[in-house]
């Protein structure tokens, strides 16, 4: 093969329209366009299959197929020769192509009329260049040097605070991009919440979205990119933030929800998993309102910053603690925590939701957590902890060996640091910290009813 | 088919056709390979019978042998907006020269297609670059004629697929 899949993706985006020829067991040849085409790898491709068309009833007899493909970019035109191989109805190149479909679809105003029933797969037999005079390539910024810059931050990275600090940096600082959430896995809880996020006007840490929801629950749950190019209420959040209050089912009592950040209407969206020794961590998820944001290389690239991501996650994790390192005394009080009446801090045992003076601050396993640690202070005078001892304590409902404990400690670490909190916590080296108490507490527990 | 309800006789159709509209045609090559190439217009003849295909030699050699071999041809038109497209079928399909006024029809069928599609992002350059062929004079062009005998509508949706009725 003289030109290689993998040199023409941008052929594959759908930007201009591909047509298809096939022919039927007489020799009747067929010609159809195209909405979509999807990349497998450097010798298969896939095609949408939407409709029980002629076509698809061709390759089934005959499976010899010719495709011809423009570059948007340079207008280059591409005859490839194909073999139908098999037609997928589910899994990760299902979903894929669904929400990029999905996308095509709102963009050329064919919501509801474009549906994916199966992805079929081609093996690319043949690349032909159609003899034409293309445009010259457009400078493109270079991706292995986003790359490496991004491995340097990531590799630096002492801990989990300054590993999400880093990979915020690549993606504004490195790939130019301007809007990033990091997301967790809650695998028990079939959700995601929201750990780091950069270029919105509210943090939402703490926020969470349900496993196959929108783009970054489909991510998460099939456990592969999701990129889509166009602007489309289908795999948007309004859906998954209306179908996650709902759940909560405790609308009538205090609200334990915190919005979900992001843009209002993406044009281009994301989602990578973050994964390690074949397990799910979390999804880096960018946005953009620019249509067509985001290309196939950027999507390689999020993989491996992911991918690199995920290993450091999972080698924090199971790190030794390093010695206590000095930290300054608390100084001054924290602002607003004045001396004057104690804290009252709520414990709902149903769902581990915790309210300081009335204000929800968190729930789940770092409410768990925080109500371990302040029962700790109050009962115990305690004001040091670290990592390995709370991951054993059977207090805190881990939902198993596989949860990220550093995870919801920074998480519960930023939520309280966002609510101003009188109670933080301060690092003291790697796997421990100090409680800082700067208010008199009173605990008043909630038991399950 | 039944010549009263022939698709080439309806007025939108033909304007269509004749418009800023994306071509496409296959043929069938060797063992059952189908060759295709991109097309610079179609022209509909004036008894409404005939359909003409315009191609660049340089970028459609495999279809012009598949022609002369054995005429069996299929064409797509879709307009790029509103994605309406109709497959025509034919078995006569011939090769032949362009007539007088088809090099300057073929220019402004590119021009026409540019239009439609600039306000989409497309720019004029790359759209230019797109239909020019390798000599980029009126000898590599060439027409292939033939008598479309089915008609389908290709349009995205429920009736895909449907022979062409009396409304196009």
């Amino acid at each position: 093969m003289k030109i290689r899949l993998e040199t023409i993706r941008e052929c594959l985006e759908g930007s201009v329209p591909g047509h298809l020829a096939t022919c039927d067991v007489d020799g009747t040849p067929n010609i159809t366009a195209l909405s979509q085409a999807q990349y497998v790898d450097g010798r298969h491709l896939a095609l949408s299959y939407q409709f029980f068309n002629k076509t698809r009833r061709n390759i089934l007899a005959n499976p010899t197929a010719r495709l011809q493909l423009t570059s948007p970019l340079t207008a280059a035109q591409y005859r490839m020769t194909l073999r139908y191989l098999r037609t997928e109805t589910e899994g990760p190149l299902f979903e894929t192509m669904k929400a990029k479909l999905a996308g095509i679809a709102s963009h050329e105003g064919m919501s509801g009329v474009f549906r994916l029933l199966g992805s079929d797969v081609f093996e690319v037999l043949d690349i032909e260049s159609v003899p034409g005079h293309p445009l010259p390539p457009p400078a493109q910024p270079s991706r292995m040097t986003a790359l490496r810059a991004s491995a340097a931050r990531l590799a630096a990275a002492q801990d989990l605070e300054s590993l999400l600090g880093g990979i915020l940096d690549c993606m504004e600082t490195d790939f130019d991009i301007a809007h990033t959430m990091v997301l967790m896995a809650d695998t028990a809880g079939r959700k995601l919440y929201t750990l780091a996020t950069r270029g919105y006007d509210r943090s939402g840490i703490g926020s969470e979205i349900p496993m196959g929801e929108g783009v970054i629950g489909v991510c998460a749950r099939m456990g592969t990119p999701i990129r889509i190019g166009h602007a489309t209420s289908e795999y948007g959040y309004g859906r998954a933030l209306r179908r996650s209050a709902e759940e909560e089912g405790m609308g009538d009592r205090l609200d334990t929800r915190i919005p979900l950040p992001g843009l209002a209407e993406p044009a281009s969206q994301l989602a990578v998993p973050i994964q390690a020794r074949g397990r799910l961590l979390g999804v880096l998820y960018v946005e953009s309102p620019q249509d067509s944001r985001f290309t196939s290389d950027d999507e390689d690239a999020l993989m491996v910053v992911a991918a690199q991501f995920g290993m450091v996650v999972q080698d924090l994790e199971t790190g030794q603690e390093l010695p206590e390192e000095p930290v300054p005394e608390p100084g001054e009080p924290l602002p607003g925590c004045v001396p004057g009446g104690p804290l009252v801090v709520r414990h709902y045992a149903e769902d581990d939701s915790i309210f300081l003076d009335g204000d929800y601050l968190i729930k789940g396993v770092a409410g768990s957590i925080f109500w371990t640690l302040v029962r700790d202070h109050v009962t115990q005078q305690r004001t040091t902890f670290n990592n390995r001892e709370l991951r054993l304590d059977p207090r805190i409902k881990l939902p198993g060996l596989s949860d990220n404990l550093e995870a919801r400690l920074v998480l519960l670490g930023r939520r309280l640091v966002e609510r101003e909190a009188c109670v933080r916590m301060e690092k003291t080296g790697r796997g421990r910290f100090r409680l800082r108490v700067d208010r008199a507490l009173h605990l008043e527990d909630v038991p399950q009813s | 088919m039944n010549p009263q309800s022939f698709p080439l006789a309806h007025d939108a159709l033909v304007a269509l056709l004749e418009g800023g509209v994306s071509v496409c045609v296959a043929t069938r090559g060797r063992d059952g390979l189908p060759s295709l190439s991109r097309a610079l217009g179609c022209k509909v003849s004036r008894d409404r019978r005939r359909l003409s295909v315009f191609l660049a030699r340089s970028q459609a050699a495999d279809v012009l042998e598949d022609v002369r071999t054995h005429g069996a041809i299929a064409l797509v038109a879709s307009h790029p907006l509103t994605h309406r497209s109709y497959q025509f079928k034919g078995t006569d399909a011939a090769v032949r020269p362009l007539g007088r006024g088809e090099p300057a029809r073929i220019r402004a069928y590119v021009e026409t297609f540019l239009r439609v599609v600039e306000p989409e992002g497309y720019s004029p350059r790359l759209i230019r670059a797109l239909f020019a062929s390798p000599p980029e004079t009126p000898e590599d062009w060439v027409a292939v004629t033939f008598t479309p005998t089915s008609a389908f509508s290709q349009t995205p949706g429920p009736s895909a697929g449907d022979p062409l009725g009396d409304a196009p």
